[in-house]
């Protein structure tokens, strides 16, 4: 039994291989891997005897999965109303532009992950931009350059791709 | 059984029928989308929506889930039913501007156009009514394609939008579309049938005597698995185009039927010819 069969075998037992825990069990496995390998949903969409269609379905109806693996770093816009009122739109434009990132995505470098969000509970600090848990507030189009450059770009991707 | 009025004519039907069943018995026409008698209705595209009349106040259903239980009234021309429908068909002419069925459904109800900006969705000329993916999982339990993506990323896929692996090139989902959005598309040079938008691709079966397309091959396969008929004629029947069938059951009959003469067994064989 290889390690990624281990990882699924392991988590399905959890829960007694019941099925209605299929959400959980995908939470389980993206804990684990840092995202949803492909591989793996197939392997477990086999072990459940569940159509890989309805996996596929679920990981792309909610927002929290991830199908690609996670960049360095995680990189939160708020784009809710206030935000989007006071300049959001373009932030998020002009990351998308200079990084190359669709939002939900990954850099082509792995540097970060870029979410747009659609409330963060502080409009009083508009427009929110958080990276790694910390949180900038009235943030311009370029004032998030900067925070963004700033960011530093380990070469440890392969070790992550290893230990899932 | 119980009655239903429909605009003001008189049906009885069986207890549990649908208002639409009741409709096509009294030859009124309500226009469908997502209804096929193969699929428990989903009833999602809403365009066969009536107006139920409730004694002090009357409510809009989808007649083609709305069981018939008891005597009940209801209206397929009232104002309020027909401003539902049009309404339902403009938001889905909004959803697929360009499909001339969904245009010509339209047209069949008198509205013109839609007022709504048109969205592009991931994926176009779709209306979304899941009729496809309750036939692959209800009928053929292959569930090979289904929703992906929520919202305005909504979508009919493939898991993964890659060929899927559980698909067995039976055309069903493309038999089924009420807009004639999925296809099958034959590739002769290949001998492969592939269902369009997804990509998937199947070997088609060839009759063994006159070389002619059956079916794909994997719908051969899970046919025979289905039936569980382990009979050698059988097997090798399955691998003939229908008319060849025909001609081999024909050739045998008439076979027997000279044996049987020749042997004086068939009293009738004069009269029968």
């Amino acid at each position: 039994m290889t390690v990624q069969e281990k990882l699924i075998e392991t988590i399905v037992s959890r829960y007694d291989g019941e099925v209605g825990m299929l959400i959980p069990m995908m939470q389980d496995l993206q804990a684990e891997s840092g995202y949803l390998p492909v591989d793996q949903l197939r392997r477990l969409a086999a072990r459940l005897d569940t159509p890989v269609s309805r996996l596929y379905a679920v990981a792309t109806f909610y927002a929290s999965f991830r199908l690609a693996p996670k960049g360095q770093h995680e990189v939160t816009l708020c784009v809710g109303t206030v935000c989007y009122l006071k300049g959001a739109g373009r932030i998020s434009e002009r990351i998308q532009e200079e990084f190359q990132v669709e939002a939900g995505g990954t850099t082509p470098d792995g540097l970060f992950t870029f979410q747009a969000v659609n409330c963060v509970g502080a409009c009083a600090l508009a427009p929110v931009m958080i990276v790694d848990g910390q949180y900038h507030d009235k943030v311009t189009p370029d004032s998030a350059m900067e925070v963004l450059r700033g960011l530093p770009l380990e070469q440890r991707q392969e070790q992550q791709e290893t230990k899932t | 059984m119980p009655t239903v009025t429909i605009d003001g004519i008189r049906v009885e039907v069986e207890t549990g029928a649908t208002v639409l069943d009741a409709a096509r018995k009294a030859g009124i026409w309500i226009p469908t989308l997502c209804y096929h008698p193969a699929v428990s209705p989903p009833a999602t595209c809403r365009l066969c929506m009536v107006e139920l009349d409730r004694g002090d106040w009357k409510q809009l259903v989808t007649s083609c889930n709305y069981p018939v239980r008891c005597d009940i009234e209801v209206s397929v021309s009232s104002d309020r039913a027909v401003a539902a429908r049009r309404g339902v068909m403009q938001l889905l002419l909004a959803l697929a501007p360009e499909n001339e069925q969904l245009k010509a459904l339209a047209e069949r109800m008198g509205v013109e156009g839609t007022p709504y900006p048109t969205v592009t969705t991931s994926q176009r000329d779709c209306i979304l009514c899941g009729l496809c993916t309750a036939v692959c999982d209800e009928v053929l339990g292959r569930s090979a394609i289904a929703f992906s993506g929520r919202g305005p990323d909504r979508a009919v896929t493939t898991p993964f939008r890659q060929p899927a692996e559980d698909c067995i090139g039976c055309g069903a989902c493309a038999v089924v579309c009420p807009v004639g959005t999925i296809r099958i598309r034959m590739h002769e040079q290949e001998g492969e049938i592939e269902i369009s938008p997804f990509k998937t691709r199947a070997k088609m079966l060839t009759c063994e005597q006159c070389g002619a397309r059956v079916t794909s091959v994997p719908v051969a396969e899970y046919a025979l698995n289905r039936a569980q008929i382990d009979w050698q004629e059988f097997r090798q029947l399955a691998r003939l185009c229908p008319r060849c069938r025909r001609k081999r059951t024909a050739a045998r009959l008439t076979e027997g039927r000279t044996l049987a003469a020749q042997a004086g067994y068939v009293a009738g064989t004069k009269k029968a010819e």
